[in-house]
């Protein structure tokens, strides 16, 4: 226990990197007391994030979003299902979240992380729980025909605040997609426009299409989240790796553009929050959602211009 | 999410995928042209870029056309408990397609045998005695297939070991060549793979003109062959010097 007692002094011998191995609790402690992160940040702010729409040519939406090192690839694939009885006039979304062992030292081929499914499910919980999309929305051709859109989401580099990044690059790949203009053949499926004039050519009349006017998907009040981790008294935002992995506890706080709650989680841990804690995070939230949705704007109006 | 699983199954896409794009018949006076308007002897563009993913001891992006790829090097990290002693350390590759990586979903093509074609293009490479008893994991990740996905997958994976500072004998570069009717293409994309009357994939260390890999595909002649190889090793030692580039450039970056 000398060695415990003694740190403080060991400190200013040792070199900061091995300090920061050997006792990452207390090199982090020691800033917090300074009101700063390692990485330079205030407590409460998000590292900078960047957004890219379009980022896959071979899906019908895609976006690459990037919060601080943290980077999420989201791609949306449309197919053409059969609604079921129930709702005939509805579509589906189906949303899977993947750690591929690209993005982490911790995932091994064959054997999935244990935090893919849980932030799966928070995913395809929050993104149909909001009421961004009106299933109505993916209606083709009413008690025949919807779009199944399935919405895949790949980690390519994991460092922290993974449901956050995913899910701006899940919003943002909803805000990109693009329907393609599709017509019913005469066996009773539905073919792409350009496909079914280009392999019939003048032999058949042209089909109307049974879409023309849904080729952009009408997004209501899109989610977005913040997590943030809670540590004795302090509050930090938008954690990275190392801070989630050593520090008590955190909090997902998902709101949507009007600042109504969507979803809140604190998965465990052996950190309580107190309801004030939990105030001064909403409020965090609340910033980081006016930014978040800007940034989101400017990547729209980024990819108009071009 | 009740319907989810139900629906699954059920669901198609809408583009014709049914029927393969029938092959352009073969003209044997004039030239074949190319789907994205490239000479036969042309490459594609390429992008190569060290760095892409911040918690890997090396990687890299690799984008030649429409295929795109990172691949990640983790280690050398302490081996599986199972494994035996070794003098030598140990390779572990491992390829995985995206779903969205093929133009209809869920038709990514089986990446074991990808997995095991990395490590032998790569193992000769790799001066295994530097790092006795452990093992380096290369991961790739294909993000959008566009044709020739195993040569740029392994070029890509030598980038990025030399990025995790892995002692090499030499850099690996690879490129493949389709031979449709009496042309030889370099660099194919999936339409020319799907209707290819054979292939051949050279992998080779360019400063030290050795092959580490070589696959010939289908029905060739002598001649073709020769010439087939001429090609690939001269696009070899190209992408070689463009590799090269990128790592000197991403070690001198951080100095300005």
């Amino acid at each position: 226990m000398a060695a415990a007692s003694g740190t403080n002094d060991l400190s200013s011998d040792m070199e900061l990197d091995a300090f920061r191995r050997l006792f990452p609790l207390r090199f982090h402690e020691r800033h917090l007391l300074e009101s700063i992160r390692p990485d330079g940040r205030p407590l409460g702010r998000a590292r900078d994030t960047t957004l890219s729409l379009g980022a896959v040519a071979s899906a019908n939406g895609s976006a690459l979003a990037k919060i601080g090192c943290t980077t999420m690839l989201a791609a949306i694939k449309l197919e053409v299902m059969i609604p079921i009885a129930e709702a005939p006039d509805e579509g589906c979304i189906a949303i899977d979240f993947h750690m591929p062992p690209i993005c982490s030292p911790l995932i091994r081929p064959g054997r999935p992380a244990e935090v893919a499914p849980v932030i799966s499910k928070q995913l395809s919980d929050t993104i149909l729980s909001s009421g961004m999309i009106d299933l109505k929305e993916l209606c083709l051709v009413s008690g025949k025909a919807a779009w199944m859109a399935y919405l895949d989401i790949y980690c390519l580099d994991a460092d922290g605040a993974l449901f956050d990044a995913a899910l701006l690059s899940a919003v943002a790949a909803f805000s990109h997609l693009q329907i393609p203009v599709v017509s019913l053949n005469d066996n009773g499926r539905i073919v792409l426009m350009s496909e079914e004039n280009g392999e019939n050519g003048g032999s058949m009349k042209k089909k109307e299409p049974v879409n023309k006017e849904k080729i952009k998907l009408k997004l209501n009040s899109q989610p977005f989240s913040l997590t943030c981790v809670l540590h004795k008294n302090y509050i930090l935002a938008d954690p990275t790796f190392e801070e989630e992995s050593i520090m008590e506890t955190y909090l997902t706080i998902t709101l949507d553009t009007n600042f109504q709650l969507v979803s809140l989680n604190k998965p465990g841990g052996p950190g309580l929050a107190s309801t004030s804690a939990i105030q001064d995070c909403i409020i965090l939230a609340r910033q980081r959602v006016k930014e978040l949705q800007q940034i989101l704007n400017e990547a729209i109006s980024d990819m108009e211009v071009d | 999410m009740a319907g989810k699983s139900s629906a699954a199954a059920a669901t198609y896409s809408p583009s014709l995928t049914g029927q393969r794009k029938k092959r352009p018949p073969i003209q044997t006076d004039s030239e074949w042209v190319r789907p994205d308007g490239r000479g036969l002897h042309q490459c594609r563009p390429a992008f190569l870029k060290t760095g892409a993913v911040n918690s890997a001891s090396g990687s890299a992006y690799a984008e030649f056309g429409n295929t795109k790829v990172i691949v990640s090097v983790f280690g050398p990290r302490e081996s599986k408990k199972a494994m035996m002693y070794s003098n030598a350390g140990r390779l572990n590759c491992n390829v995985s397609y995206t779903t969205f990586a093929s133009p209809v979903r869920g038709q990514t093509p089986e990446a074991k045998d990808l997995s095991s074609m990395l490590h032998k293009a790569l193992e000769g490479a790799i001066i295994l005695k530097s790092f006795p008893k452990t093992t380096v994991d290369v991961f790739a990740l294909v993000l959008e297939s566009g044709g020739g996905d195993l040569p740029v997958i392994t070029s890509c994976a030598s980038l990025a070991l030399a990025d995790a500072g892995i002692m090499l004998y030499d850099m690996v570069a690879s490129v493949s060549v389709s031979c449709i009717g009496k042309n030889l293409l370099i660099d194919p994309v999936s339409e020319e793979e799907s209707y290819q009357d054979g292939s051949l994939m050279i992998t080779c260390m360019p400063s030290r003109n050795e092959v580490t890999q070589m696959t010939v595909t289908g029905e060739w002649s002598t001649t073709k062959i020769n010439e087939g190889m001429q090609l690939c090793l001269d696009a070899c030692s190209k992408l070689g010097k463009i590799m090269r580039s990128c790592l000197k450039e991403a070690a001198s970056g951080p100095q300005d």
